[in-house]
């Protein structure tokens, strides 16, 4: 049986930064990756503003993707694509991966595990979305794909659910590709998506976006003939008598992603249900001694350069591992969040900067985040405007100050008069 | 039959509005009202339960017209000019049951469905529960060939190699002080045919089913019930009576009938005429339209609509078997108050409920629906919460107003048969029920000639391969001998390339997206065909050599995709 | 006539109103750096937008390609070069970063593939 120091599980941009960077530490590293081709979700993401933080490029995703496969393709990572991971389990001092492939079952034993296997999208029915089941609804990932990578139009006359990166997106990659899009609807009260999306996707090609309103319900035989939209109330509940039908061929959903999780939950890695990722330590570490975590699977991400960040420092991580013992304090996140990354700090382990991720769970002016531990305050920022769908950065220096066994992080959030 | 206490209940309810006829063992109903409820509740007002005097129920809807049955797009002439000894119309779950028995004679067997695939209606949307029987009355045809049909299962299901589990019922009483009453109850179970039972005390259901409510206080178990994929077993049933000889004609809608002198002499489809010498009645919610033009109407079908609810793998951790509440059963309806259910595929599914439709073939589904069934099932299961739910679906339901199945001859035309109102337990008495009309059809033919059995009847469907589940030697050994069955392309169910080619080359034609799932399971899993569709799309292409916009989701003109993206010619 | 904007130049994301005047000039409220300013005047006066998009090719494996404009091209030139883009068919091997169009539209612009056809 094929042994490994470090299995990284998922060839997208996290999994691939992190085979890297395992690689560079001098582990005996395996990728694995179940599609044809390394580059995840990033082959279909023909668009730009990808590394600008990271390369100082605006790029496509495609391009993005394939500056790190072009890296991985030059170490002495063994990469196994068309592979999937049937079983996992942890044994007395490693873990033992069942893989499926063309060429047959093949079990392999890892030291160190790192989960990179990203999100899926939520579906029509995880909204509530009732009526017919014709042809013609797609998850906007499902979309893209159909567009970009098969070359083939999903649609001609299409409605989109969901303000979200993806569905605006889509709504001017299918406008430039001569569809109509006649509209973005969004439940929430405010757009999800980033603003330089809002402005280059929607505004720049006239396409409106009603807040405030969902699609309740799907109308059509075989093929989508209409959909129905109504208004929604603070709940996000439809408004009996505000309902209106739209005439179309095609409903695209961009109404979430959400972290896949199923190996985690096969090795009984503890779950964050704010993130419906893992429970990491500041070295992307889960609760399960050895088992890794980064990229969208741990939490849904705006920006695949903090994707790559966070791959690079688990698989560096995951490559210098041993069993030893953490010192793990939790950090919590106040009103006002609707998370922070990580949720534990190893103070056994405080390298010279940790980074954190929050977002804000409503959107703000000017607002104060302060850091206490043990109720004093460490670490104070101010900023300008706060967004749910902006992912928040922080690097902080935690050094220096004493931490005991039962000591605590927390985020506390104040918005400030203006 | 009593006549007046009938027209009393009509006139008190409707006035002169509704008019009742007793003649040629029926009960005719006639006149006007105001909603299809109202007319509904005219007919359950003359209905005795389990009789053999039918209501007919003719009662018009003010301002209201029933909608046309859809009918296939197109004609050609497939069927034109055959002349099989039998034609079954229907291929749900009754109809392939019983072109499969017939197949064990030597006889020329066409089946035909109006759709697209088989199973498509009643079939594929219900809870798949083999029912013990339990609030079945002895006496009624459904209970009888319930019985009948839930003791076939065992060795049915191991034939076709469909996955079936007698996992057993609880029933659950909120009151301790039923318990005695429900040891007494166990010999009149077993003499009733609903099987053995056991009673479980709170502690002892406790351990078998941990996440069970508290307010439980006591269970009686049917260990005769059991769990079994609907649509896989339609499927099993119509590949093996295809396998066996049978001639399966999908888009195949029943248009007309010629009846001359009582006898049925041609069956007008779209895709041509057929003179079959008898004709088999499994039309489900359309057995009432099949009888009228054969000219043998004889009985109503009122439609019933139910919506399930199937929860993500999950939330299987919390039951182990099916449970139901004695009480959530609504005394105005008559069909079950549903249940929890964990099926043959380790999922959850909630449901169904119960609502008269004048629409026959209408499977929206609503929100209403969903939530009032999920706070019924969440007193016996207060786990049970809506976060879970992956899917929904809606079903209409057979059923005639006595309640009760048909299972016999015409009674004016002398070469039909009727399977009709078969509504739940009709996936448990399907094989009894094809056994009885197979019975029926070769003493009709048995008139005109001899029939033979068939010797080379082989009852055994070949196994869909489900690799995942095979153990790992097995799986290798599979692998090694093809290596598509190690490239997967489902990631949520574990489908691999193998498993969907092969599904496309089984006796019955499945080669639509909603086809193969069907059959193999991609996008049934938690991301519901998001990222494996585009693959099934281009293996299906692939595979029958079509254009990628020509592969179809599920019906004609369901085409997900709609061509390349534009030339210069498009207007960008 | 005022035009909203959103300015997306640093992630304050300020929203701007701008309106083109008789005299040429651009008049911007909202901001709260210079960058705004240029920002809200050149995207009322010649606004400049990336394009990506894909282009078709004869590989069965791969039947689009990605491609990009190397840099920015005015607004109102993203259809022209969509229709120049959508006549043409890839028949050779390309990989990341090659030029597949040297001038799109007399924008001086070069179209750039950005995946390799060559996993």
């Amino acid at each position: 049986m094929k042994t490994y120091d470090v299995t990284v599980i998922g060839g997208g941009p996290a999994g691939l930064a992190a085979a890297i960077s395992a690689e560079k530490e001098g582990a005996r590293v395996l990728l694995v990756e179940r599609e044809e081709r390394l580059g995840g979700v990033l082959k279909q993401c023909i668009h730009d503003g990808f590394g600008i933080i990271r390369f100082g490029e605006k790029l496509s995703g495609c391009e993005y993707a394939t500056r790190f496969i072009h890296e991985v393709l030059k170490t002495s990572v063994e990469i196994s694509c068309l592979t999937f991971v049937s079983d996992i389990k942890k044994t007395a001092s490693s873990f033992c991966l069942t893989l499926v492939k063309r060429g047959g079952l093949e079990d392999i034993e890892t030291k160190s595990v790192v989960l990179a296997t990203g999100c899926r999208e939520r579906t029509a029915r995880q909204v509530a979305i009732h009526g017919t089941r014709p042809a013609g609804v797609f998850t906007a990932g499902t979309a893209q794909y159909f567009l970009n990578v098969m070359g083939q139009m999903p649609g001609k006359k299409c409605v989109i659910l969901g303000s979200g990166d993806i569905g605006l997106i889509m709504a001017r990659r299918l406008t430039l590709e001569g569809a109509e899009v006649l509209g973005v609807y969004e439940a929430k009260s405010t757009p999800s998506g980033l603003m330089r999306n809002l402005s280059q996707c929607l505004y720049d090609f006239n396409i409106p976006l009603h807040l405030s309103q969902t699609v309740t319900e799907v109308h059509g035989d075989a093929r989508v003939t209409g959909v129905t939209v109504a208004e929604v109330d603070e709940n996000m509940r439809p408004v009996t008598g505000t309902e209106k039908y739209i005439d179309c061929d095609t409903l695209i959903l961009s109404v979430g992603l959400i972290p896949e999780n199923e190996l985690a939950e096969k090795l009984g890695v503890a779950l964050d249900m704010h993130t419906k990722g893992a429970v990491c330590d500041q070295k992307y570490m889960t609760l399960t001694d050895g088992v890794f975590s980064c990229g969208n699977a741990l939490h849904v991400n705006d920006l695949a350069d903090y994707v790559s960040e966070s791959g690079e420092e688990a698989g560096r991580n995951a490559a210098r591992y041993t069993l030893r013992e953490r010192a793990l304090i939790p950090v919590t996140a106040g009103k006002g969040f609707l998370y922070t990354v990580p949720q534990r700090v190893d103070t056994n382990a405080l390298g010279e900067k940790t980074v954190f991720f929050f977002r804000a769970a409503e959107e703000r002016e000017i607002t104060c985040v302060r850091l206490l531990l043990d109720g004093n305050e460490i670490m104070k920022k101010t900023y300008r405007h706060l967004r749910p769908p902006e992912m928040e950065r922080l690097e902080l220096d935690l050094n220096g100050y004493k931490y005991d066994n039962g000591s605590g992080l927390e985020f506390v959030m104040e918005e400030l008069p203006s | 039959m009593n006549i007046e206490p009938r027209r009393k209940a009509l006139f008190d309810a409707f006035g002169d509005a509704v008019k009742l006829e007793h003649k040629n063992g029926c009960l005719y109903l006639s006149g006007e009202v105001g909603s299809w409820d109202e007319a509904v509740r005219a007919g359950l007002l003359c209905a005795e339960s389990g009789s053999k005097t039918h209501v007919v129920n003719d009662v018009a809807v003010r301002g209201f017209t029933p909608p046309v049955t859809k009918t296939p797009a197109f004609t050609d002439t497939a069927v034109d000019g055959k002349s099989p000894d039998v034609l079954v119309i229907g291929a749900g779950v009754v109809g392939c049951a019983i072109a499969r028995e017939l197949a064990r004679w030597k006889l020329d067997v066409l089946l035909v469905e109006k759709e697209y695939d088989v199973s498509l209606h009643a079939s594929s949307r219900n809870d798949g529960m083999v029912h013990p029987g339990i609030d079945l009355r002895p006496g009624l045809l459904k209970k009888k060939l319930n019985t009948c049909g839930n003791r076939m299962y065992t060795k049915i299901c191991a034939e076709l190699n469909v996955p079936f589990e007698r996992c057993g019922q609880y029933l659950c009483f909120k009151e301790k002080r039923k318990l005695p009453a429900l040891y007494l109850s166990r010999p009149y179970w077993l003499f009733t045919g609903s099987g053995r039972t056991k009673v479980y005390t709170y502690k002892s259901l406790q351990r078998r089913e941990p996440h069970i409510s508290p307010d439980i206080k006591c269970a009686l178990e049917f260990k005769s019930a059991g769990i079994v994929c609907p649509y896989g077993l339609t499927i099993a049933f119509a590949e093996n009576a295809v396998q066996n000889g049978v001639t399966l004609s999908l888009d195949t809608a029943v248009l007309g009938m010629e009846v001359k002198d009582g006898r049925i002499t041609a069956v007008k489809t779209n895709r041509g005429t057929v003179h079959p010498k008898i004709v088999i009645n499994a039309a489900g919610v359309f057995a009432g339209e099949i009888a009228s033009m054969a000219g043998d109407r004889f009985f109503s079908i009122h439609p019933r609509r139910g919506t399930n609810a199937i929860l993500d793998k999950k939330a299987k951790r919390n039951i182990n078997t099916i449970y139901s509440l004695m009480g959530t059963q609504s005394k105005e309806t008559h069909t079950k108050g549903g249940g929890v259910v964990s099926t043959a595929d380790g999922n959850v599914l909630v449901g169904p409920d119960a609502v008269e439709t004048p629409f026959k073939e209408n499977f929206e589904t609503s929100a209403e629906s969903i939530f009032g069934t999920f706070e019924r099932q969440r007193q016996s299961a207060p786990w049970l919460t809506q976060r879970d739910i992956i899917t929904y679906f809606t079903g209409v339901r057979a059923a005639t107003y006595e309640e009760d199945f048909i299972v016999e001859a015409g009674r004016s035309t002398k070469n039909i048969i009727h399977a009709a109102g078969i509504q739940s337990p009709g996936l448990t008495a399907a094989p009894a029920i094809a056994v009885r009309i197979s019975k029926l059809a070769v003493k009709m033919l048995g008139k005109t000639g001899r029939v033979e059995k068939n010797p080379g009847f082989d009852p055994v469907r070949p196994p869909i391969v489900r690799p995942a589940a095979l153990c790992k030697e097995d799986r290798a050994a599979l692998i090694a001998r093809e290596p598509d069955y190690g490239e997967i392309l489902c990631r949520c169910e574990e489908v691999s390339r193998g498993e969907i080619i092969a599904a496309m080359h089984r006796p019955v034609p499945c080669a639509t997206v909603d086809g193969i799932k069907r059959r193999v399971r991609p996008g049934m899993g938690r991301c519901q065909g998001g990222f494996c569709s585009p693959l099934i799309i281009k293996l299906i292409s692939e595979t029958l050599n079509i254009p990628e916009e020509k592969v179809r989701k599920g019906t004609q003109g369901s085409e997900p995709l709609l061509g390349p993206k534009g030339g210069p010619d498009e207007n960008v | 006539m005022k035009k909203e904007l959103i300015c997306i130049t640093c992630p304050n994301s300020c929203r701007l109103s701008a309106e083109l005047l008789d005299d040429g000039t651009v008049s911007v409220t909202g901001n709260t750096c210079k960058r705004g300013e240029t920002f809200a005047e050149n995207e009322l006066k010649h606004p400049m937008r990336s394009l990506t998009t894909t282009v078709r090719t004869t590989f069965p494996k791969m039947p689009v390609l990605p491609v990009r404009t190397k840099g920015e091209i005015p607004k109102e030139m993203l259809r022209p070069v969509m229709r120049i883009l959508s006549s043409l068919v890839i028949d050779r091997e390309i990989q990341s970063g090659d030029v597949i169009l040297s001038d799109a539209a007399g924008t001086g612009c070069e179209i750039i593939a950005t995946l390799d056809m060559r996993p």
